[in-house]
């Protein structure tokens, strides 16, 4: 049985409907990433969840349990906020004790669990200082820290690390996997940023509008995306989209973009030969793109383009490069290497390989995958 | 055509602790400086020296080589972009952009010519957002109207602080290369301020690391990346961070935690015997490697979206972050070994570096 269920969950403010009858569940232990641009309705359907925010219609159940009508405090539900939320008034040590103070929680349990849990989070020696003397990394610890020390049904995360700088992040993350593994309980994740949900959820849901487009792991959403949406927002640098006529020449078929041309492998063929004819959406993803002595297929000019490098940027697993098509007309591309292209190769003219059994193609009209389903 | 120089610049705002500190920086005309480091570095405060917002203790600011340091702001034509946008909310795009001919009293060929000139360089879309109002764009939108803006006036000099820090994720991935080509395209030397070290890299030529009101290190990602000034800067540039670990060097060897390995015998040479910490970057760990140390795995972070993975874990009570094959297997413990060629040392105690080791050679 799932640990949270919830049924057509509706909000509507005014005219506005801000969550629009979603369903999911979250299983006993899993962590959930909910992801989707600003206004996509994810906070809102977390603050519903905490019962922050009143259910407008459907149904939020914990185990068997109906919880719509609950208030926040007897959910039993642990929050961390974007802003912290810790008092200013009160001391590191009083921050963390408060959701145990406020439950009646006896003073040997405090005593015991609010010095531990600063420790797992490295902020032990700061037990006696307040909020303002605190970093904004070390605030966030204490929010953390103030959601493990409480014995929670649910932890519920609201984009806790929009406000930590790029090096926090990477720790922070960490400490709230750790939080999450001892704690063992279901945990709903709301953040806009696309790589932090991928790093953290077992599974991930992607909002858009008020409806989740399609909840899955993460691996799944980006090999297998179901529509235009969803392959866009996962993935970073994005998917380059090219307009392609489908075209059939010698019996096969080929994804015509003017500037470059693709014979698709037999099995993206079979599942498109009704829209032959058609102009349809192919997607390639950076780092299907190759260079040619290191593709791990046959490369010819049926799988090649052809790109002029105008950025070059590093990272750990390699480089991304910012590329435009070498023809008129010209679009730009983004490819991902697994090596550092040395900054000679700005401006020049480069072959890439596609690795097009890693294609996407979609339905202009409908953005639906052509693939999946 | 501007290129900036700023010479002994000293500014503290209490009178003793230096809000900066001898900053010595020239950035060449055409060329985009990006300036890094945590909150309270001094980033923002050298920013509005350079524009002339704030007026530095000790020091010249050049343009061109002429002394502005005591110039006003209005008088050294310099185009700002902030964070949040500053439109003049009641004017429509176009008439944001025609602010300045308005104040300057120019002539309205003149306006109209270069408002023309920047929307045709701004890109096609651009002219839809010259007949709205602030509130009806996005954040983005509202960011490119600012800095077609600041283009219209034909300035020496760009400088932008944490211009995309509003904008969400996806969107900020998007403005940047806009922001990017835009740079590009007018090669106006920009001085751009963010606290975010992808940002900083993906905008900059080079890259100003500032801590404490210093610049601790400048020069193109490479230089900061393989050869770190400090301890500082190698282990603030590159994400997840480099590993560092105490280790003890001997006859040629290097004893970290519990094994021992022969070094290159180039490497051996160079350093001092005795306590020495190893810096090894996720990418330059050997994974299973035959004479490994032990690696406990806390937690292995697979990214589809790379096609990779980081295992994270401890080795002898230091943390490690190891770059791994996206399909590599859920493990508690493996063998590692720092692959050498790739291998940072630093000083047992301090800051001080005693070997990196340099941009590597791929082809």
């Amino acid at each position: 049985m799932a640990a949270i269920t919830v049924k057509q969950l509706t909000k509507r403010y005014g005219d506005k409907l801000a969550v629009d009858h979603i369903d999911f569940a979250l299983r006993e232990g899993e962590f959930l990433a909910m992801v989707g641009p600003s206004g996509c309705g994810k906070t809102t359907s977390l603050r519903m969840i905490a019962g922050l925010e009143p259910v407008t219609a459907g149904e939020i159940r914990f185990g068997e349990r109906l919880v719509n009508d609950i208030r926040p405090r007897a959910r039993n539900v642990a929050m961390v906020f974007q802003d912290y939320a810790v008092f200013p008034h009160l001391t590191v040590f009083e921050n963390i004790a408060y959701g145990l103070r406020a439950r009646g929680a006896p003073r040997s349990v405090i005593a015991e669990r609010v010095p531990a849990a600063a420790k797992t989070f490295q902020i032990d020696p700061l037990l006696g200082r307040k909020p303002r003397q605190l970093s904004g990394g070390e605030r966030q610890r204490v929010a953390l820290a103030r959601a493990y020390v409480r014995d929670a049904e649910v932890y519920l995360y609201d984009e806790p690390l929009s406000n930590l700088d790029a090096q926090l992040r990477h720790a922070a993350r960490e400490d709230i996997l750790a939080l999450h593994q001892q704690k063992g309980r279901p945990s709903l994740y709301v953040t806009h940023d696309q790589s932090e949900a991928m790093a953290l959820g077992d599974r991930i849901a992607v909002m858009r509008a008020g409806r989740i487009e399609q909840l899955d792991t993460g691996s799944a959403l980006y090999e297998r995306p179901y529509n235009l949406f969803v392959a866009q927002f996962i993935g970073t640098p994005g998917i380059n989209l090219f307009d392609v006529r489908l075209r059939v020449e010698g019996e096969q078929i080929w994804a015509d973009a003017t500037v470059f041309r693709l014979r698709l492998p037999d099995e993206v063929q079979i599942k498109v030969r009704a829209q032959v004819g058609q102009t349809v959406k192919l997607g390639i993803r950076p780092e299907d793109f190759h260079v040619p002595k290191r593709a791990p297929f046959p490369v010819s000019d049926e799988n090649t383009v052809h790109g002029i490098v105008s950025v070059i940027e590093p990272a750990a697993t390699g480089c991304a490069a910012y590329l435009s098509t070498v023809r008129e007309p010209s679009q730009d591309f983004a490819a991902t290497f697994k090596l550092r292209l040395p900054a000679t190769y700005l401006g020049k003219e480069i072959p890439l390989a596609v690795d097009t059994r890693r294609v996407h193609l979609f339905d202009p009209a409908t953005e639906q995958s052509l693939l999946t389903r | 055509m501007t290129q900036i120089t700023l010479h002994h610049i000293t500014k503290s705002y209490d009178g003793q602790n230096a809000a900066l500190h001898d900053i010595n920086l020239t950035i060449a005309d055409g060329e985009t400086v990006s300036v890094v480091g945590p909150s309270g570095c001094g980033k923002s405060t050298l920013l509005k020296i350079v524009a002339g917002l704030e007026f530095p203790e000790q020091g010249q600011i050049f343009y061109n080589g002429h002394d502005v340091t005591e110039i006003k702001p209005q008088a050294r034509g310099v185009g700002m972009v902030f964070q949040d946008y500053a439109l003049y909310p009641t004017r429509r795009g176009e008439g944001n952009l025609a602010y300045f001919f308005e104040v300057h009293q120019r002539s309205a060929a003149e306006e109209q010519a270069r408002i023309k000139a920047t929307a045709d360089l701004m890109g096609v879309d651009f002219a839809w957002l010259l007949g709205r109002t602030p509130d009806t764009l996005s954040g983005g939108q509202q960011q490119r109207v600012a800095i077609a803006r600041c283009i219209v006036r034909d300035p020496n000099l760009f400088l932008m602080d944490e211009p995309i820090v509003n904008l969400d994720a996806k969107l900020r991935e998007r403005t940047r290369m806009e922001i990017k080509k835009l740079l590009r395209q007018f090669a106006i030397t920009t001085l751009y301020v963010t606290h975010d070290q992808q940002e900083a890299i993906f905008m900059g030529d080079r890259i100003a690391v500032m801590r404490r009101g210093r610049i601790e290190q400048i020069g193109t990602f490479d230089e900061l990346y393989y050869t770190p000034a400090n301890l500082f800067v190698a282990t603030f540039i590159g994400a997840p961070p480099i590993s560092v670990l105490p280790a003890t060097l001997e006859n040629g060897q290097l004893t970290l935690a519990n094994t021992t390995w022969p070094l290159p015998a180039e490497l051996g040479d160079r350093l001092p015997v005795g306590a020495v910490r190893v810096g090894v970057r996720p990418e330059g760990w050997r994974l299973d490697a035959p004479t490994g140390a032990a690696l406990t795995v806390r937690h292995i972070e697979r990214i589809p979206t790379q096609q990779a993975a980081f295992i994270h874990g401890t080795l002898a009570g230091s943390a490690v972050t190891a770059l791994a094959p996206l399909d590599y297997p859920t493990v508690h413990t493996l063998a590692v070994a720092p692959l050498w060629e790739n291998a940072l040392f630093f000083a047992a105690e301090g800051e001080a570096i005693l070997h990196t080791p340099g941009t590597p050679d791929l082809f």
